[in-house]
């Protein structure tokens, strides 16, 4: 049995930063190599334990259902239950038309709403053969990235009330609010966005919107830089994150971990740089990747992917080409209202996408995005119908959370949570 | 067919009680015990310790609403309690699946009374767009229902609102004269016959079905358990 | 126009989508034949009879149907060979046309050295769905495989755990994804929530954890928290936060 070894400890004096004005910047606790803590689990075992976690419990991020068996304090089994909140979203599909089911990929993942209509209107228009208008490729590129930090920041502040750190809640929850007025201003609702259609998006963005965006994006480095003054140096932080639910870069890809987990293990594998879709390749930004793979690294990854979401997303402004949003493809576009109005033939034609839906080809696509959680896979099967034959979500959380065992078992029953935090969920994505 | 879920209390519409009734003037006996039921309900209503039980999307809106712009803290919620023992006012937000309806029903049977709870959002209140398999179509089967906040997910408002409701509803009980609200749950059965359960789960509004054309499918209201006049 | 052209959305509610019109749809190669993918190349000349029809998919996936007999050699040099490298397995899932046709396994594997995808796919019978588990080759097919079992009641020969993922232990309504499946289950509404109420904890509890407690001598936990939770009470607010 593994037994988990603190091989840092930490210097209790501090050692302050004098800023210019003489006083003090920041007084950080300063981690120094140090013994090893002794083995102690040998002292203490014997006794075994059966506990269960969930469904229902705050720290589990949703209903993730947890059942451990415990020598001591030590971890010794870990098996996670999961679909308490199977929502059968993949049989739904099969009865919805290819545009009606983006409303339920936003109910997948509620904490990134827009990527998840994104990645599924992509991986449609890739098996159709559909090429979106340069104008709703940015704008696409605008609304991940957005969500990008939309999500991050609940991790944020979940992770941060875990471990203890319940300030960070209220302040990662002020600038979401900021995002959330962004995504009700051009979608009209805050989670369930909705916002995507095949071959384009369900409007332009309003008049005012880039201005709110930016406005955002230049208040937002502030709270980001005042939430790492309290936790990058801050010594509860460090003793509970770092050297915490490790996994090998070996180990990582075998289980398939993917996002900044994976990342965080020191393997550089991002979806927006191995197979760049909507010309990410001409962005410039940085993929962070950690060496260490414990949580200390997942959490300094995503900090810094929301920097690096920062910088995307300003360089998507000053691109953001003029042109029409939506493709002029008849097949999957309805005519416009007043042409509908007017013309009989656009009447029929409307009546038609709206009655029987939008008709796919016989085909599939396999088609993955990076979201905010990892790779996002959109695996859609059509046999020349309006509906899917298959419709089916590689969800990152899925895959990442399988691996939580293999983090925990031998580690402390305390770190359970951080782990489980660490690696970033959604349960209805989980679940589906 | 009864469909209410809760017995002895509320049944045709919420008792008012005014100074003349309550016998504030006459100096009846009834007086004390009126004003000692102010004094409960106002303690009751301002000191709620929420369980949240949320599960999907709804949750993320309970907790904007519990976080710094909306701010749960002004209606004496601050103490939201995680532990159902220590809990009277159960917020189901987001869907609930047949897994988890066991499990549902048995975090309401460890609250002490008394208790209220809000069903917050379409998934919990009807099953929502949710017509599957593997999800229960309204939590009213599974416990009693106080409040449905309508909405996929409701903003911070309509729960707040819908919390507000609540303490309305606590303003104008009796707690002396019914000190415990008595409840029929059956361990294992659902809150109302297996006939009621299939005609408020049957299929309504709901994109899959719905079509007036088919004549099909009966798209008018359905009345569901709990339902009050005012 | 007479209602049943309006009747969108109702078919198969009470019996499961229509099927696909065809057996299996195929996708039309394009003009001037499939451009030569390495993987594939290199599989006929290892495997031969094993690997079956090369197809090109929306412009750049390609795919592979191979002999699920021979599944697990093909995966493991797939992910063994030097060569090849494929040791990311991006997805594991399963396709039902219906029509009582065949159920596809498909594989999804990326290489992260070569930067190469490729798409493996299994035909099986109705009569023989099994085919051999890769949870030794890739450890992210445990669960991929469990939820393929427990949708579609594929057997994967050789995993450690088989049991179902996303439905109860207890479930006895069937395979929810095939497509003989009714959207809204077999039993009715009543049923189907008399049933979850009546859940026991022993059925949400798997094999293991049985054996585990009897082996401890220790009651099964409950099935949720009882009592206080520590911190997150403890920080005031707590604010729901945990419950995403």
């Amino acid at each position: 049995m593994a037994t988990r070894k603190r091989t840092v400890v930490y210097d209790v004096r501090r050692h302050p930063e004098l800023g210019a004005g003489g006083g003090i910047v920041s007084a950080p606790i300063v981690p120094v190599e140090g013994e090893v803590a002794s083995d102690y689990s040998e002292n203490f075992s014997g006794e075994h334990m059966l506990i269960n976690i969930g469904p229902q419990h705050p720290a589990t991020h949703g209903v993730l259902r947890l059942v451990l068996e415990l020598d001591g304090e030590t971890v010794i089994r870990c098996i996670p239950h999961i679909g308490y909140l199977h929502s059968s979203f993949e049989k739904l599909g099969e009865y919805r038309d290819w545009n009606q089911i983006v409303p339920l990929t936003d109910r997948m993942d509620y904490l990134a709403p827009l990527i998840y209509n994104c990645a599924y209107a992509m991986a449609v228009e890739k098996m159709m053969g559909v090429q979106v208008t340069e104008r709703c490729k940015v704008v696409r590129v605008i609304l991940m990235e957005l969500d990008r930090i939309f999500s991050h920041l609940l991790w944020l502040g979940t992770t941060g009330i875990d471990l203890g750190a319940f300030t960070v809640f209220l302040y990662t929850f002020q600038e979401r609010e900021r995002i959330y007025n962004l995504h009700e201003s051009y979608t009209g609702a805050r989670i369930t966005t909705s916002s995507t259609r095949i071959g384009g998006m369900m409007a332009d963005l309003p008049a005012g919107w880039i201005e709110q965006l930016q406005s955002f994006i230049s208040n937002f480095p502030r709270t980001l830089d005042e939430v790492e003054t309290l936790l990058t140096n801050n010594a509860i932080w460090i003793g509970r994150t770092q050297d915490v639910g490790v996994i090998t870069a070996e180990d990582a890809v075998n289980f398939g971990l993917s996002g900044a987990n994976l990342r965080a293990s020191g393997v550089a594998y991002d979806v927006r740089k191995d197979r760049p879709y909507y010309d990410y390749e001409s962005y410039d930004f940085d993929v962070p990747v950690g060496e260490h793979g414990d949580i200390y690294d997942r959490y300094l990854c995503r900090m810094e992917e929301m920097r690096q979401s920062l910088r995307i997303l300003q360089q998507a402004i000053s691109r953001l080409p003029g042109g029409p949003i939506n493709v002029s493809d008849p097949r999957v576009i309805l005519p416009g209202k007043t042409a509908t109005m007017n013309d009989m033939e656009s009447m029929i034609h409307h009546f038609k996408i709206v009655m029987e839906g939008v008709r796919a080809p016989v085909g599939e696509s396999w088609f993955s995005v990076e979201s905010s959680k990892g790779e996002l896979g959109m695996y859609v099967v059509s046999d020349g119908g309006s509906k899917p034959v298959r419709w089916r979500v590689r969800g990152p959380s899925f895959i990442n959370i399988a691996a939580l065992p293999h983090m925990i078992e031998g580690a402390l029953l305390s770190d359970v949570i951080a782990v489980n935090a660490s690696l970033d969920i959604v349960l209805g994505e989980i679940d589906r | 067919m009864e469909l209410s879920g809760r017995s002895g209390e509320g049944k045709g519409g919420l008792p008012v009680v005014t100074g003349a009734d309550a016998g504030i003037f006459s100096g009846s006996p009834g007086f004390l015990t009126t004003r000692l039921d102010a004094v409960v309900n106002w303690s009751r209503e301002n000191s709620l310790w929420p369980m949240p039980f949320g599960t999907a999307c709804c949750a993320i809106e309970m907790m904007a609403t519990a976080a710094s712009r909306y701010d749960l803290a002004r209606f004496g919620m601050e103490r939201m309690s995680f532990s159902p023992r220590q809990a009277d006012l159960l917020i189901c937000a987001g869907r609930v699946s047949y897994k988890m309806a066991s499990v549902l029903r048995r975090i309401w049977e460890q609250m002490p009374q008394p208790k209220w709870s809000i069903s917050m959002g379409a998934c919990a209140s009807s099953g929502g767009v949710f017509d599957v398999y593997s999800m229960v179509q309204g939590i009213d089967t599974i416990i009693p229902v106080d409040v449905y906040v309508p909405g996929c997910p409701p903003r911070p408002e309509g729960l707040m609102y819908g919390i507000l409701m609540i303490q309305e509803k606590i303003r104008r009980s009796k707690p002396l004269s019914s000190w415990v609200q008595e409840e029929d749950l059956v361990e294992g059965l659902p809150t109302v016959t297996a006939e009621a359960v299939n005609l408020i789960t049957s299929p309504f509004g709901n994109s899959t079905n719905q079509n007036r054309s088919s004549g099909l499918m009966s798209t008018g209201a359905v009345r569901r358990v709990s339902d009050r006049r005012p | 126009m007479s209602n049943d052209s309006f009747r969108k959305g109702l078919e198969g509610l009470d019996s499961g989508p229509a099927g696909s019109p065809r057996e299996t749809p195929r996708v039309e190669a394009p003009e001037g034949g499939i451009p030569a993918h390495p993987t594939v190349d290199a599989l006929r000349i290892q495997f031969g009879e094993a690997i079956g029809l090369h197809e090109l998919v929306a412009g750049d996936e390609h795919v592979v149907y191979i002999d699920p007999a021979r599944a697990f050699q093909i995966l493991h040099w797939l992910r063994d060979e030097p060569g090849q490298q494929y040791d990311f397995l991006q997805d594991l899932t399963a396709v039902d046309y219906g029509n009582g046709t065949t159920i596809q396994v498909v594989w999804q594997l990326w290489s992260i050295p070569n930067r190469l995808n490729i798409r493996i796919k299994a035909d099986l019978p109705l009569d023989a769905l099994e085919v051999d588990s890769v949870y030794y080759v890739w450890r992210a097919a445990d669960w991929l495989e469990r939820e393929v079992w427990d949708l579609f009641g594929v057997t994967f020969r050789g995993h450690p755990d088989l049991r179902r993922i996303l439905m109860p232990y207890n479930y006895t309504e069937g395979h929810p994804l095939r497509k003989d499946f009714p959207l809204r289950g077999r039993y009715s509404r009543a049923e189907q929530t008399q049933r979850a109420l009546s859940m026991t904890i022993e059925d949400h509890y798997s094999a293991i954890e049985l054996a585990v407690a009897r082996r401890i001598g220790q009651d099964l936990p409950e099935v949720i928290v009882e009592g206080g939770t520590g911190l997150t009470d403890s920080v005031g607010m707590g604010s729901g936060a945990g419950d995403i």
